[in-house]
Parts: C-alpha cells; structure tokens; sequence
C-alpha cells in the first residue's frame, strides 16, 4: 500500500501539461508545479514512514532536502501550506501571511500526519533563512520547536534533529544564539530520555557549537565530559562532533588527543563535499600537527579545494620547518586578521617556542661546538643569558643532546644516537598499525544490514532486478545529497 | 529597597577602612563576610527568574572586587579564586547591561598569573579564549600574564626575572614570586641535565639569588655534588634503551592477532 500513496501524485501530472498554453508565465508555473509534485512524493514517502513505524524513510526525504530547498519560493510554500496543512494547526495564518500568493487554488486541507504538517513547516522556516528574512525565522522557529515537542515518534526523531538544527541556525543568524541554549539543554535531556540517538547527536553539537561560538571551552569541555556521543550516530553528525572535540582539545593543549579527533573528523566527513567543513578541519589540524612538533604531509597543501585557503598555513608551517623567527613573526603579522577570523590566531601564538625548538635542533646538528653568542644571534634572541636557559630548557626537555659550558660560554653537541637502535621505530610502526585497524573496525561498525534479512528466501530474478535499480537510485541520491547536513 | 541601603553603609565602611594606609586586614575581613551575608538578600547570585537591578549588581560587583584584592593581599589563594569564579559571571555574562569595571582586565589578568603560577596551563588557556582579542594584544593587565607564559614555555626564564621589575599593578608580585620559586625548580632541573660542571658563584647568578648562602641551601636540598666551589652533576647513562621491551612487544602481537582474527 506505501507504493500506493507514492504513486498518486504521478497520476496529476496532465494539469502541469495543460498550462502551456500561457507563454510568458509557463517556465515559473511549471517549475512551482514540479516542485510541488516533488514535495507531495516526500510527504507520501512521510505518511508511508508513519504507517509503518519505519524512521529511514524519512531520512531519504531529508537526504533530499539540499536540492528542494533551492526550489522554494512563496507561492509554493503557500500553495502547500493551503494544502497540507490542517486549519487546527496554531501557526498556519503566520504560515500563510510569511508566504503570500495571488494565485494559489483554495484547497480544503487533507487530513495528514503531524509530521507532514511540521515537514511543510520546516521547509518555511528554511526558506525564511534562505532569504534572509530573519526577523520573521525566529518566531517561525519556535512555533516549529513547540509542535515538535509535542510529538513523541520514532519517526519524529531525524525530522526533529533537522528541525533543531535550523532553529539554532535562526538564533545564530540572527546574532542571539546564548538565548537558544537553555531550550536545547532541555531538549537533550529529553532526547536522552526517549533514546533518540539522531536528536542526541543533533543537540550535542549544537551546544557544543554553541559554547565554542562564544569561546566557552571550560564548559564544552564539561559538557563533553557529562554527556556519551551515541554511537550510532550518521557520519556527518560524527564528524562534527570529532571536529569540536579537536577544537576544544586543542585549547587545552592536549594536542595529541586534538589531532587524533581532527583526523578522524575529516575523514568521517563526505568525500566530494562539504568543503567549508574540511578546510576549517585542515587548517586546524595543521596548526595542531606544527604545535606536536610533527610535519603536516605536503599533499594536504596540494589538494585542488584547500590549496588557496592553506596558502597561509603553507606558509607558515614554512616559518616553523626552517626554524626562522623572523619569517614566523612576518607571517603572522601579515595574516592576523584571517587567523583571528578562523580562531586559530591563539592557537597559533603558542607556535613560536617550536619556532625557536626547530632552530635550536638544526643549530646542534650542524655545529658540533658553537658560542652562545653566534646561537643567540642566528635565531634571532635578544640576549646570550636568553639562548643559555633556552638551550638548556631544549636539553632537558629532549629536543636535542648537547652539554653547555657555561665558563668559555659555549654549547657542545652529543654525537647523536642512531635512532633505529632505540625503540622508536617500533613506536612508529604501532601507531600506524593500530591507525589502520582503527579504520577497518570503523568501516566494519558503520555498515548497515537489513533487519534479520538472512532468514529470507531467495527473492526471484524480476525482484531482484527491481532491488538492485532501487539500491542504485539509492546510493546515486546519497552521493548527491549527503553534503547537505554540513555547513 | 533598605536592605540594599544598609549593604551600602556597610561597603562604605569597608571602602574606608581599605583606603587607609596601612589597612587592617582583619577588620576588612570581617566586613566582607558580614557583607557577603547580606549580599545573599540581594540579587546576589541572580538566576534567570529574577532580574536584579543595575545598582545591586553594581555593588554586588564592587564587593567582589574588593574581596578579589583583599584575598592577595591576605595571600590566600583559594579564597581568591572564589572570588574570582564569583566575578567572572559578572563580567562576561553581564556585559551588556552594566558598564565595565576600571578593575576588570586587572583582575583578570591576576587570574591569568595565578593560573600560570600554579602551572595550570590547560586552564589558563581556556580562560584566555574568553578574552576579547582586541584587549589581548593592547591590555597592559593581560599582555603581562601572556608574555610570562610565552617566557616560560620558550625557557628564556630570565625574562620571566626581568617581568618582576615592570608589573602593571602591585598585586602582581605576589604572584610572579610564587612563579620565580617554581621557576628556579625548573631552572635546576634544567641545569642538572645539560651541564657537566657550573661553579657556586655562577649557579647563583643563573638561578636569580642574591648571596651563595641560599644557593647553598637549595643545591643541599637538590642533593647537588660539589666541593663548595664547584657543582658537579654526573649524567646518568639511559642505557635500557637498547633492550627490546619483551612485555610491549607481545602485548602488541597479541592484539594484532586478535583484530586479524576478526578480519579474517
């Protein structure tokens, strides 16, 4: 029966055809008229999730809703609104008078689910952030957030976390995102509560998101510390959350931990899309690498989408590579502005003791005795009293082997150890074993099969065919689609 | 409305017994507590129900100030970060409606120092994250604490020496005294790894002492070798480096075949 309600739409597509006759007005008419129909397949698809209590359905909706929300204009909204929304709906006259239209048939509504009636909803709450209506968006989104509330389905949970995730980005836009904490507070704990791991994940990020957009990184970090990340969470949502956790991780130098949540955050995130998300990932990973003391790979630079952004993290990593103080500072000078927009600047600031390091470390290879004097002046310190302690701070924490003479004044190089003796080169070697055990046990835990499928016949060969044409239309809109959760 | 006049008269009271010269730590103490009590009538600790009026944050705010500084100069550390912790929701989470304090970046920057003295790091980190970065580059209050911190991690530990002498505000020094001794800690660990011989003479210049006598002191407590003129520090050889370590390696091999296990 779910092929049923899915079908009918079809069937009404003669009137679109009839229009033609008006010239100048056709394209306009039928491309509303198109997206309509669109819309009336995603509420069948909704109705049908409804029915059958089965949640991922409505998640190819939602997969769907980058491309439909390019096509939303008012009269669409309204002729929808008119339609498929039932007059006992409280916001529907704020609906109607957001999207006014001349020419939109009067329609007795049909009876739908409330889900439907909050899909609509939804749709008009982005269409106002799309055009920038903000003023509008906010009582728009609070009415969105109190219908859904009031709905407790297991279908309700990825529209829900979708609905929560524009009602904080009205608040955003709008500059007045503190006032949006307390509800989502109450709303994790809810979502919580109801084992709704989609609105858990949705509600964690967008605290986190929410704190760190005011630099409140004592208390993301507690609320981290509080709160688990449901494990079955969808990838996007993932990676954002390893995204924040590197962020805050990284401002409390824990810079192992930060790279590790970085790197994986950025390959959790889609492949082809969600640039935005992964030049802001990289850029930060390359800063925590040069704070480890590690050497971000030159490729990450090379990459035709992040080549232009990087261009002052190249840079940079540059300065800190060749130990040159003078080069660093310059760099930092000249891009202060754009690091402090990105909020890396502080992060950044804390680089130049591995500036001076890296100087030190080259300065002891290459001069097996040299004065203090001459090491103070090739890196660029104000005094020799300063290079002493410096040097003696690098010695005892294992930047380099060397002994200072403080008489004579000067520093004298170990011969160094070759480093395949020692147990480096096994540490070296775990890590990167371990790194790609990780990956696999990932992708092992990120597939999904159909529910107790194995118990089933062998379907025959037309079914068969009809499956796989489904699956492939199925992974053709996730590829398309799947960027559309990342901002 | 009187309840808030009698905090007054009594924050009045307390204003001038703190202006006097010298002032008596004692009887300051005891008006703070008396006020702190009468505060809690007040929108003290206002929660998002109440909205209190300016002039009670004001003063609620001034109070808080004067506890903050009262605390360094008693040397009481814990009380002052509880005042600070107090402070802070007025500063940041009430920036909008009330004007800003003269003593706002001063205190915040003492908290940065204690932060810092306490080679609390991480923390102090996260505090600075809250700072407007305007206020960071051109605050003399904060730039202080953060050129500090970038001494220490840099080692130019004699910076850190020469920082005493410049503090924008008096009440600094408490702080950048406690962080000379743990810096004189990491000094002689320091020195004790990267020289072989350093004599008395210059062991007390590096470690910013002012006679031998107390370099003495505190190379005995170290467990220094010397003959009264010279310190000697013998290297200790890492030798284990060159055996394999058994217990790692086969808790390693032991994981890799479980997980290949699993792939297989």
């Amino acid at each position: 029966m779910a092929s049923k309600t899915q079908k009918k739409p079809k069937t009404e597509d003669v009137p679109d055809v009839e229009m033609k006759d008006t010239e100048a007005q056709k394209p306009q008419f039928e491309i509303d008229a198109l997206t309509i129909e669109d819309i009336k397949d995603h509420i069948g698809i909704i109705e049908k999730s409804v029915v059958n209590k089965e949640p991922r359905f409505v998640l190819r909706v939602l997969r769907q809703l980058a491309s439909t929300r390019k096509r939303l204009n008012d009269a669409v909204l309204n002729q929808l609104t008119k339609t498929y929304v039932s007059d006992s709906y409280e916001f529907k006259a704020n609906l109607l008078s957001f999207f006014p239209s001349a020419d939109s048939k009067d329609e007795k509504p049909h009876a739908r689910s409330v889900l439907t009636e909050i899909y609509i909803h939804l749709l008009g709450l982005i269409s106002l952030l799309d055009n920038n209506r903000l003023n509008d968006s906010i009582p728009c989104a609070q009415a969105l957030i109190n219908r859904v509330m009031s709905v407790n389905k297991p279908a309700m949970h990825l529209l829900g976390a979708r609905c929560f995730f524009y009602y904080s980005r009205a608040f955003e836009m709008t500059g007045r995102l503190h006032e949006a904490r307390t509800l989502l507070h109450g709303r994790l704990r809810t979502s919580t509560l109801r084992h709704d791991s989609e609105g858990q994940a949705m509600l964690l990020n967008l605290l986190l998101r929410n704190y760190i957009h005011y630099n409140l990184y004592e208390q993301a970090e507690k609320l981290i510390s509080k709160t688990t990340f449901p494990e079955n969470a969808n990838n996007n949502e993932s990676a954002r959350y390893l995204f924040y956790l590197g962020k805050i991780k990284a401002t409390q130098l824990d810079y192992s931990e930060a790279f590790k949540n970085l790197n994986q955050a950025i390959r959790k995130a889609p492949q082809n899309a969600a640039i935005g998300f992964k030049q802001a990932a990289t850029k930060l990973l390359v800063v925590v690498q040069l704070l480890l003391g590690e050497v971000p790979e030159r490729h990450i630079f090379r990459d035709q989408h992040l080549r232009l952004s990087l261009q002052p993290y190249l840079q940079l990593t540059q300065a800190v590579l060749a130990g040159d103080l003078a080069k660093f500072s310059s760099v930092l000078e000249r891009y202060s502005d754009k690091f402090m927009k990105e909020g890396t600047l502080t992060l950044i600031n804390r680089l130049r003791h591995n500036v001076i390091k890296t100087g030190i470390k080259s300065v002891a290879l290459s001069y097996s005795r040299i004065s203090l004097a001459d090491v103070a002046e090739k890196l660029q310190l104000d005094s020799p009293e300063d290079a002493e302690y410096i040097i003696a701070k690098a010695i005892h924490d294992g930047v380099i082997e060397a002994t200072i003479d403080h008489e004579k004044g000067y520093m004298q190089s170990n011969d160094s150890a070759n480093i395949y003796g020692t147990n480096e080169p096994l540490k070296a070697y775990h890590e990167r074993i371990r790194f790609c055990l990780d990956i696999h046990n990932h992708s092992i835990k990120a597939m999904r099969f159909p529910p107790k499928s194995y118990n089933d016949n062998l379907e025959d060969a037309q079914k068969q065919r009809e499956r796989e044409q489904q699956d492939l239309e199925y992974a053709k809109e996730i590829a398309e689609e799947e960027d559309d959760g990342m901002l | 409305m009187s309840k808030l006049q009698e905090t007054v008269d009594i924050y009045k009271k307390l204003k001038a017994e703190w202006s006097k010269r010298p002032c008596d730590l004692n009887k300051c103490g005891g008006y703070l507590s008396t006020l702190k009590v009468s505060l809690t009538q007040l929108s003290f600790l206002p929660t998002s129900n109440t909205s209190a009026s300016t002039p009670e944050l004001i003063l609620a705010r001034d109070i808080l100030e004067l506890g903050a500084q009262w605390s360094i100069l008693k040397k009481d550390i814990p009380s002052f970060e509880r005042y600070m912790a107090q402070l802070k929701c007025y500063y940041f989470d009430f920036s909008g409606s009330l004007a800003e304090s003269p003593f706002t970046y001063q205190l915040l920057g003492l908290n940065l120092l204690c932060l810092l003295s306490q080679n609390r790091v991480a923390e102090f980190h996260t505090e600075l994250e809250l700072l407007p970065p305007k206020e960071i580059h051109n605050n003399i209050y904060i730039k202080h604490p953060i050129a500090l911190e970038q001494y220490l991690m840099e080692g130019s530990y004699n910076k850190v020496f020469l920082a005493r002498f410049n503090v924008p505000a008096e009440s600094y020094l408490f702080f950048i005294d406690i962080l000379l001794d743990t810096i004189r800690e990491q000094i002689a660990s320091c020195m004790s790894s990267s020289y072989t011989t350093v004599t008395v003479a210059e062991a007390t210049k590096l470690l910013f002492y002012d006679n031998q006598s107390k370099t003495k002191q505190f190379a005995e407590k170290h467990g220094w070798q010397g003959d009264g003129k010279v310190f000697r520090f013998s290297k200790t050889d890492k030798g284990d480096d060159r055996c394999v370590p058994i217990a790692t390696v086969t808790q390693h091999l032991l994981e890799y075949a479980k997980e290949l296990e699993m792939i297989v």
